[in-house]
């Protein structure tokens, strides 16, 4: 297998195993692995985000292609070392406020256009197109119009600027029962993501490392 | 100055995202993309000065010998390490069969992925200690849960062939009502909180 | 302690061990229980049966490590469906640790079973940072975003980037996403603006939050977890590592439900008991 073989495959079946010791006890072995981890990512991010991005689209066009206006977002960017001194701490404001400025803008617009009104009209839209039942199978009528109730006693239940009581108390707690279908609902998965990631490890030990199943 | 130039950076640069929008026109469309790639630019240093702080600290529980110091030799060892691999050669240095590559496929992928794969044993340790039926909405959930995970496998079609339905139905109604909802009340408070910081209310990030 | 008691206070050790038992043993008795095929996955899979020979389909592999047994087998049945159909595949990542990932999978799927020429059916433009901000730019102008492909070679050099300018340009937009950034900045930042086909492979714990998205048509597709890759797989007439995984999912699963049946049987007695 590709990458897998010889003396790799036996130092990636060992961290393997370091890391499930851990299930027995806390002990030195799993903090080796650990902090090996945390080393080789903050290594690789650096060394991506330089070759794929720093250097072709920061310092190739300012120091090839002449575009001096990258120095601007340079500069900036060294700006944001400033924090790691206390006294020109206050420096990283300038970067600060340009990126949460950029972003805070976009960020305002893709929550209109991107979900609110596409998720509004998603709720409602069911019902335009004629009768309900006439459009729909049954179970996908009725599901719209739980979709309806949900979407909108969610909302309620989570608008706590008045008191849950009597009706308004009623919609609030109809929301919990689509909130704890929901939670539920991401249990479910999630227990099915951790199995998955287990599977793949234990694939891994026998397949791959032990050669034991093909 | 130390607080007033920031905060005409964030209410020029908001104003002008927002409304440009709005604004088609060639030459202010180049504009905003020259802003973002640098926007880009500089979120990028974020994670140099993430690698620059994390080795910063560890060197600094070597030098005073805190608690468990002799674990940041390791770590200072493995992130020394892939920086070399990722920069001796060039750009070709992570190509494939080269030692980054072999660094990422056999150390840091393994590493990763049994860690996060732990979870399946403490979360089953979880689900037996305190997933209990104490009221209704905890009854509501826990059938919701045990419905999905039989109707997520194959073994759950086989003891009766409407768990996926079941669980399509759940996924796509009730659980996507709910998930509305949610996001929905995310992004009102998403709106208001970006124009709080827009026009200088919120500067609580300032510090 | 009474019975219940002790059961209940069950070293979780042994716990463990069961739960390792439950995955292990299906790989050495499978039992090969077919998979249903859901309407999210099926809708994806008719999508890219309807594009045109040509047509490029972007794969962006927002994900690590930690999500690749339920991504990756999604990732790879996806550009074996591509290829079969002759369209071109363009892939990036907005985690740089998917990049190798994607490598990988392209030299699988592309190079070793399609024997596919880089650059002509095939390109692969790694690591793009900035999230939702570069997402914005890339649909405006790709060659703005994607200079140098993942080896170092300038796009205007790879002839496949000739045709690829903007948004418009692809036929079919597919996130391998496991969290932020991913397709939560594809839908708001993205289609928002650009509209065209957008679908999603999630690992499991994503997935639930995305149903609300396939229902206004913001997203053509949704692969949830391994158990999705395996519906792919069934699909494409495939059979890797998703479907070999079901069993152990399968009893893993029924372990779980017998965990929380058995703990609320010893909550009820035990309530009984006090009373």
């Amino acid at each position: 297998m590709l990458m897998t073989e010889g003396i790799w495959v036996w130092i990636a079946g060992v961290l393997t195993l370091a890391i499930y010791s851990f299930l027995y006890k806390d002990n030195p072995l799993y903090k080796i692995a650990e902090y090996i981890f945390v080393g080789l990512s903050a290594g690789y991010w650096a060394v991506y985000l330089f070759w794929n991005f720093a250097y072709p689209n920061l310092f190739e066009p300012l120091v090839i292609e002449g575009n001096y206006w990258n120095i601007i977002p340079i500069v900036l960017g060294f700006m944001m070392f400033t924090q790691l001194s206390r006294r020109s701490a206050w420096l990283v404001r300038f970067p600060l406020t340009f990126v949460l400025g950029v972003s805070l803008g976009l960020q305002l617009i893709a929550a209109v256009e991107g979900d609110l009104v596409p998720q509004i009209i998603g709720t409602f839209s069911p019902f335009s197109k004629g009768t309900l039942f006439h459009t729909y199978d049954t179970w996908t009528s009725i599901g719209y119009i739980a979709l309806l109730v949900g979407v909108l006693s969610t909302l309620v239940y989570f608008f706590f600027s008045r008191e849950h009581k009597g009706v308004f108390g009623g919609i609030a707690r109809t929301g919990v029962f689509y909130l704890m279908i929901a939670f539920g609902a991401s249990f479910g998965y999630t227990v099915m993501a951790r199995i998955s990631l287990l599977f793949g490890r234990v694939y891994f030990v026998f397949h791959d490392w032990l050669g034991i199943i093909r | 100055m130390r607080l007033k130039i920031p905060l005409a950076i964030i209410f020029v640069m908001g104003i002008f995202s927002i409304v440009t929008h709005f604004i088609p026109a060639k030459p202010i469309a180049d504009l905003n993309q020259t802003l973002r790639n640098w926007y880009i630019g500089i979120i990028s240093f974020f994670i140099f000065l993430g690698t620059v702080n994390l080795a910063r600290s560890n060197s600094e529980k070597i030098k005073t010998k805190a608690r468990d110091w002799q674990y940041s030799i390791i770590l200072i060892i493995s992130l020394f390490v892939m920086l070399v691999a990722g920069f001796y050669k060039g750009h070709t240095s992570m190509e494939e069969g080269k030692p980054f590559m072999y660094l990422y496929f056999n150390v840091q992928y393994p590493l990763e992925s049994t860690m996060y794969s732990l979870l399946a044993f403490f979360i089953t340790s979880a689900a037996f200690r305190a997933f209990r039926a104490r009221n209704k909405e905890a009854v509501l959930l826990l059938v919701a849960a045990v419905v999905v995970m039989l109707g997520r496998v194959p073994i759950g079609a086989a003891m009766w062939h409407g768990f996926p339905d079941v669980t399509e139905w759940i996924m796509s109604f009730p659980n996507a009502a709910a998930k509305r909802g949610i996001r929905l009340g995310i992004d009102l408070g998403l709106i208001s909180m970006a124009l709080r910081m827009i026009l200088g209310i919120e500067r609580s990030y300032m510090q | 302690m009474s019975a219940f008691g002790r059961i209940q206070n069950l070293d979780r050790r042994i716990i463990f061990l069961t739960v390792a038992a439950a995955v292990i043993l299906p790989l050495f008795f499978p039992f090969r229980l077919p998979v249903a095929v859901t309407a999210p996955v099926q809708q994806l899979y008719d999508v890219i049966e309807g594009l045109p020979a040509g047509s490029v389909v972007l794969i962006s592999m927002d994900y690590d490590p930690s999500g690749a047994p339920e991504l990756d087998p999604a990732t790879l049945s996806i550009m074996r469906h591509c290829f079969s159909r002759d369209l071109r595949v363009f892939v990036m990542g907005l985690w740089a640790t998917g990049v190798p990932l994607g490598m990988r999978a392209l030299e699988t799927v592309a190079v070793g079973e399609y024997h596919k020429q880089y650059g002509v059916h095939f390109v692969n433009f790694g690591y793009i940072p900035g999230g939702a901000i570069a997402l914005v730019n890339l649909g405006a102008d790709v060659h703005d975003v994607c200079r140098e492909d993942v080896y170092g070679t300038p796009a205007s050099e790879i002839p496949m980037m000739e045709d690829i300018k903007s948004a418009a340009d692809f036929g079919l937009v597919i996130s391998m996403s496991m969290g932020v950034p991913g397709s939560d900045q594809w839908i708001y930042y993205y289609h928002a603006r650009y509209r065209g086909n957008l679908a999603t492979a999630q690992t499991a714990i994503g997935a639930p939050k995305y149903y609300p998205y396939l229902q206004t048509g913001q997203l053509v597709g949704l692969i949830g977890g391994m158990k999705g890759a395996a519906e792919y797989e069934r699909l494409v007439g495939n059979y890797g590592l998703a479907t070999v995984g079901m069993d152990s999912q399968s009893s893993a699963h029924v372990l779980i439900i017998l965990f929380v049946v058995l703990g609320n049987v010893i909550f009820w007695m035990e309530k009984r008991r006090k009373k």
